[in-house]
């Protein structure tokens, strides 16, 4: 990027990023110097990638207008901890409306490559079109600036995200790597296709230990488009970090949002798989497709009881304090680490664990594995065959597919690699394609076409104002269940303000653990922005980038014909209420409907014009 | 007074899962969390016989006091 301003929010346009367009089709492409339109442009992004979907009007995930647009965060490669980011943008092929029209989506790792491509020169990748040939692309420095080629993948095809990595790696030693599975390459039948990011770990290691920008089929996208592979080849660049930052960096660790995620060793909880204690309280782990049943049987994927036969490493993203990995392996017999198995986070964990009916931690991770290894978002991999599974429940005389049943492994493994080869485009497609087939809705655990993450929505009618999934895009998983707010006037305030600037770690290049309470309107985003590139911006400057951002996407939503009824929870939820969840119920017919009207309120007005 | 004290997570790591313990009337829930030496970094919030409270709220003699470390993310 290049800065001729210090002060970006009043004078975007003085700061300028550099862009390169491919043409998949001819191979032709272009580079610029593009001036920002916002302070949105300048943190990068989602913020500016959905500035740039909301000039097309696009009917089909899969045609040639729907760009891939591959970019990194202000901060990415930084000296600030945690800028490790990569985005990818487009319309999604599994989150769209009901009237057929998909959305626009933003999907994110972190990994090394997305420092890497960022020390290139380059910050910004459009892909238009499609490549008749499989193609990786090489993005890489030089003396006159980012250089892109476009390379035959034939070899690469069929290959795992892993062995994609492991294969490149031979022929650019000093590179990182983004790269889509089987999955992402049957895009016609899967459209829940991940990125793959390769870690410093993993390349070492040459064990699977990739990072995932999974959410909303930007792996079937970049299928679509016959790119099986970034290449991202520059020397490293990181600085040596300024008092400022090395203050702001001190805080992450000891006083900002992440020491709690830490391991356990350092006084911390242990990563998000301590999520299960807090919320088993509650009965609101996730069990056989969100019907907790009031008992222990989540409890057998608790840390404690996982770590008596597993051997547990707590690992960290290349120079992160942070160490939020839980690094499972196989143990030997002499009590030695053995074979690598799977990273457990909460969400694969539960949604590939407890939520189909497995219990056994060795199990678990050989399906979050095989999901990995095949490039699949954990989150909707696990709920459609959880969807599939409780369809199987009630329809035990007719059952679709293999037949499996809650708890069976062995036919869980062939849905995930059946759905990986896209020979299964049941599962492939997502639960609401599914569900609606079938006829039987109500249990469908989506909300707008996209999967919902491992946190109950009893707990969180909050999903449905989500623009990307989820917990990551709409901060109140928490609210109740750790905040203990049921009236309604501290939702409306949580969806509507407090709880929304989680999307701002989704512009500028920071993993959310940097401070995932606060969001980027803090002190510490201010003095990591001044020291990096002597900007002087405000708090109150960034949370208002980032409150336009998210409403941009809400905007963006409502153009591709979502309706309003679209934006709510499951049916299953407020028609058969599940007495086992001992929370207060917040997802009443009654409840969600004040709710939406209140929400509403707020926000429709504020969305006229965005989209101009 | 009597009060049933149950730590989730990391806070029974070398502590306990549930205990009856022995407290003083008035004892308060920040009373209790510092006695125990529970982690501020991981301290996320405390329910009374089930329900939110406050880490000033005072215990009752019979109470049931959780204390769970924060929850975050996924």
């Amino acid at each position: 990027m290049k800065f001729a301003t210090t002060d970006p929010a009043t004078n975007p346009s003085a700061v300028f990023y550099k862009q390169c367009t491919i043409d998949l089709q001819t191979g032709e492409m272009s580079f610029s110097d593009v001036p920002c339109r916002n302070l949105e442009d300048v943190l990068g992004g989602f913020g500016r990638s959905f500035q740039d979907l909301a000039q097309r009007q696009i009917d089909s995930a899969y045609c040639d207008e729907n760009p891939l647009i591959v970019n990194t965060g202000l901060l990415t490669g930084s000296t600030a901890m945690t800028g490790m980011r990569t985005y990818f943008s487009g319309y999604s092929p599994i989150k769209g409306s009901k009237v057929g029209l998909p959305a626009a989506m933003w999907s994110t790792g972190s990994g090394k490559f997305g420092a890497k491509f960022k020390w290139t020169g380059l910050d910004e990748l459009i892909f238009e079109n499609r490549s008749a040939q499989p193609v990786y692309v090489v993005i890489k420095e030089s003396a006159v600036g980012p250089q892109v080629q476009l390379k035959s993948a034939d070899h690469l095809l069929g290959l795992s995200t892993h062995d994609k990595i492991m294969s490149l790696q031979k022929d650019y030693p000093d590179a990182h790597f983004a790269a889509i599975g089987p999955a992402g390459e049957n895009w016609q039948n899967n459209y829940m296709g991940a990125v793959a990011l390769s870690t410093e770990n993993q390349l070492k290691s040459k064990e699977d230990k990739c990072r995932f920008a999974g959410r909303g089929g930007m792996g079937s996208l970049m299928g679509y488009k016959n790119i099986l592979a970034l290449v991202a080849q520059s020397s490293d660049k990181q600085a040596k970090p300024s008092e400022l930052v090395k203050a702001a960096n001190r805080n992450v660790i000891e006083g900002g949002g992440s020491a709690r995620i830490q391991p356990i060793s350092r006084g911390g909880g242990g990563g998000t798989w301590a999520a299960y204690d807090v919320l088993q309280e509650f009965h609101a782990v996730p069990v056989n497709n969100f019907r907790p049943q009031g008992n222990a049987i989540p409890e057998k994927l608790f840390r404690e009881n996982v770590e008596k036969e597993y051997d547990i490493k707590s690992e960290a993203c290349y120079r992160c304090g942070i160490t939020c990995h839980n690094n499972v392996s196989e143990k030997n017999a002499d009590g030695s680490k053995g074979e690598f198995l799977a990273k457990f986070d909460y969400e694969p964990l539960n949604l590939l664990g407890t939520n189909v009916g497995i219990h056994d931690a060795g199990q678990a991770a050989r399906l979050i594995q095989l999901g990995d290894n095949y490039g699949m978002d954990a989150i909707s991999l696990g709920v459609t065959i959880s969807y599939a599974l409780a369809y199987n429940e009630r329809h035990p005389e007719k059952p679709i597919l293999n037949g499996a049943f809650f708890g069976d492994f062995e036919k869980i493994c062939e849905l995930i690699v059946q759905a990986g080869k896209g020979e299964l485009p049941e599962i492939g497609k997502g639960s609401m394609r599914l569900s609606e087939k079938l006829g039987e809705t109500s249990y469908a655990y989506h909300v707008k076409g996209l999967e919902i993450a491992a946190y109950q929505p009893e707990s969180n009618p909050g999903y449905a104002w989500a623009i990307a999934g989820g917990h990551m895009s709409m901060g109140t998983y928490g609210l109740l269940t750790r905040e203990g707010k049921s009236d309604l006037d501290s939702w409306v305030q949580g969806i509507t303000e407090d709880k929304l600037h989680i999307v701002g770690f989704d512009m500028i290049g920071l993993c959310k653990f940097f401070d995932i309470a606060k969001g980027i309107g803090t002190q510490m985003v201010v003095d990591c922005l001044k020291s990096e590139f002597d900007f002087d911006v405000s708090t109150d400057d960034l949370r208002a980038a980032v409150r336009r951002a998210f409403l941009r996407g809400l905007a963006l939503e409502l153009r591709q014909g979502y309706s309003k009824e679209e934006f709510r929870v499951p049916a299953e939820v407020y028609e058969d209420p599940n007495p086992n969840i001992k929370l207060p119920n917040i997802t009443s017919p009654e409840f969600l409907e004040q709710l939406e009207k209140r929400v509403w309120g707020i926000f429709e007005p504020e969305l006229e014009g965005l989209l101009d | 007074m009597k009060i049933n004290v149950k730590l989730v997570g990391a806070f029974r790591v070398d502590r306990f899962r549930e205990e009856v313990r022995e407290y003083r009337a008035g004892t308060s829930v920040r009373e209790v969390i510092d006695g125990l030496q529970l982690s501020e970094q991981i301290l996320g919030f405390a329910l009374i016989n089930g329900i939110h409270a406050e880490f000033e709220a005072i215990l009752q003699d019979g109470d049931s006091l959780t204390i769970l470390p924060v929850l975050d993310g996924g």
